[in-house]
């Protein structure tokens, strides 16, 4: 062995050293919110919650987005219509908005995101103006915050996008997914929006039009922006009881901008989020009742399992190995990804997470070395 | 209203408002969906609806733990008050259905 081959050999040795202990040093997060006003940030490495901040308000819906340094946590709470953004060192408030705005009243459902440079918070108004004697329902806007707004930001710029926007995610070119009867794309700055997959408008010959039911924005884990639909397939009658059913998967990989519509398995159980496990593409799990593991290019049920009750959010850590099932009361189960089996229970002070989203994501040193 | 005859006062009233409306901007015409308004009601009774399947199996269980996942966003199934708008403390006190679900009750509209 020549000594520059000695060198080399050493020179790798110490690189995964340092990698394996960069790793070590920096565990796996989850930010989640409960009632009636928490917001937990666990550390997933020990399974204990560092720090619970108290919100200023109802914590429903519990949507939430991290800040891409993963400091701040934005919430959609406050029964729909706040946001606030949370240093998730110290739980300082750093950013409030109240959507609303005199005798308008305007709620978000779920929508939520940050800008891939931090710098913007993302949500859709939907608003009703309240007259004495009637309500006018008014146009649904694209609104944008300055993340650094403060405690009563308002929007700086507003866009018109279609009605019914649920859920929004942020890809790393900053363009911004937009859930509704079709998925959209809009470009932040100019309000130039896109679909970019069809699906109310969608006409695929031989099947039904899909049925989609999503709150929770999964997905960032995985590098993904996904949404599950029902969809039935018919035959050459036509007739819905000789119909097949399967579940699919919309999806847009964050990284590229490809989408993905794809039956990934027969409809055999209520599912209400599902996601791929992260660096296997070929693999994807659903939860409600029932946690199932799913072979996509065999639509395959590779596992199933009967769940101690009922979760509605699913999330895996970031290396695929474990799974995080959230919402509804107050415990997020732990399982192990390959097995099904389960590994433990993190139980929340407080009460309900109800339909509250559940990020996980890699801390920064910031964050697993701030101050208990 | 091809199809449908009024037979009561309030019925006529639809009637006539859109006969008014005929003849001025045709405003009435446009049917605007909402999201979120349906569901919302004055009494508590969740709990009796059925799943996709036309069974009960595929429901969240227990039911408790559903009860304020469908609440908080005026889900359809869940006949509960308006938490999002009118009765935002409808559930407070009450942080865990599973256990204080008796502190659920019904509302009533206050005097003005």
């Amino acid at each position: 062995m020549s000594l520059n081959t000695i060198i080399t050999v050493l020179i790798s040795a110490s690189l995964t050293l340092m990698s394996s202990m960069s790793y070590a040093e920096q565990p796996d997060y989850m930010v989640v919110v409960n009632r009636p006003n928490n917001l937990h940030v666990i550390n997933l490495a020990t399974e204990t919650i560092d720090r619970t901040c108290e919100l200023p308000g109802d914590s429903a819906p519990g949507t939430v987005a991290m800040s891409p340094d993963k400091l701040t946590a934005y919430v959609l709470a406050g029964r729909f219509g706040k946001i606030w953004g949370i240093d998730v060192r110290n739980c300082d408030l750093t950013f409030s908005t109240d959507l609303s705005n005199g005798n308008i009243r305007v709620k978000s459902i779920a929508s939520l995101a940050v800008s891939s440079d931090g710098e913007e918070v993302f949500t859709v108004h939907n608003p009703v103006r309240i007259m004495n004697d009637h309500y006018e329902v008014l146009d649904t806007q694209f609104a944008v915050y300055k993340a650094d707004a403060g405690l009563q930001a308002k929007p700086v710029r507003t866009y018109p996008v279609p009605r019914q926007i649920n859920i929004i995610q942020t890809a790393d070119d900053g363009l911004v997914y937009l859930s509704g009867p079709d998925v959209y794309s809009i470009e932040p700055k100019t309000g130039k929006i896109e679909t970019v997959i069809p699906s109310r408008t969608a006409n695929r010959p031989g099947f039904s039009q899909p049925d989609i039911l999503t709150v929770w924005p999964i997905g960032r884990v995985s590098d993904e922006f996904i949404r599950m639909y029902s969809i039935a397939k018919f035959d050459e009658s036509g007739d819905p009881d000789k119909a097949e059913y399967f579940w699919g998967f919309e999806q847009v990989i964050l990284s590229t901008g490809k989408t993905n519509v794809t039956e990934f398995a027969p409809l055999e159980d209520v599912l209400f989020t599902g996601m791929h496990r992260p660096g296997k593409p070929n693999e994807f799990y659903g939860v409600l009742t029932q946690l199932k593991r799913f072979d996509v290019n065999s639509q395959k049920v590779i596992k199933s399992i009967d769940l101690e009750r009922t979760y509605y959010c699913i999330n895996f850590s970031t290396d695929g190995s474990k799974l995080y099932l959230a919402g509804t009361y107050n415990d997020i189960a732990v399982y192990d990804a390959e097995t099904l089996k389960k590994l433990g229970n993190i139980v929340l002070p407080g009460g309900d997470m109800s339909m509250s989203t559940s990020q996980v994501f890699s801390s920064p040193k910031e964050l697993s070395n701030a101050k208990k | 209203m091809k199809f449908l005859k009024p037979v009561n006062p309030k019925a006529h009233q639809v009637d006539a408002a859109m006969e008014l409306d005929k003849e001025s901007d045709g405003h009435l015409e446009e049917v605007v969906a909402m999201q979120s308004v349906v569901g919302c009601t004055s009494t508590t009774d969740p709990g009796w609806e059925v799943d996709a399947f036309g069974g009960v199996a595929g429901l969240c269980q227990p039911m408790e733990s559903d009860l304020y996942g469908c609440a908080d966003p005026c889900w359809w199934p869940a006949q509960v008050p308006d938490v999002m708008n009118t009765y935002p403390d409808w559930d407070k006190g009450a942080d865990s259905a599973g256990n204080d679900w008796r502190k659920l009750g019904e509302v009533f509209p206050a005097d003005k």
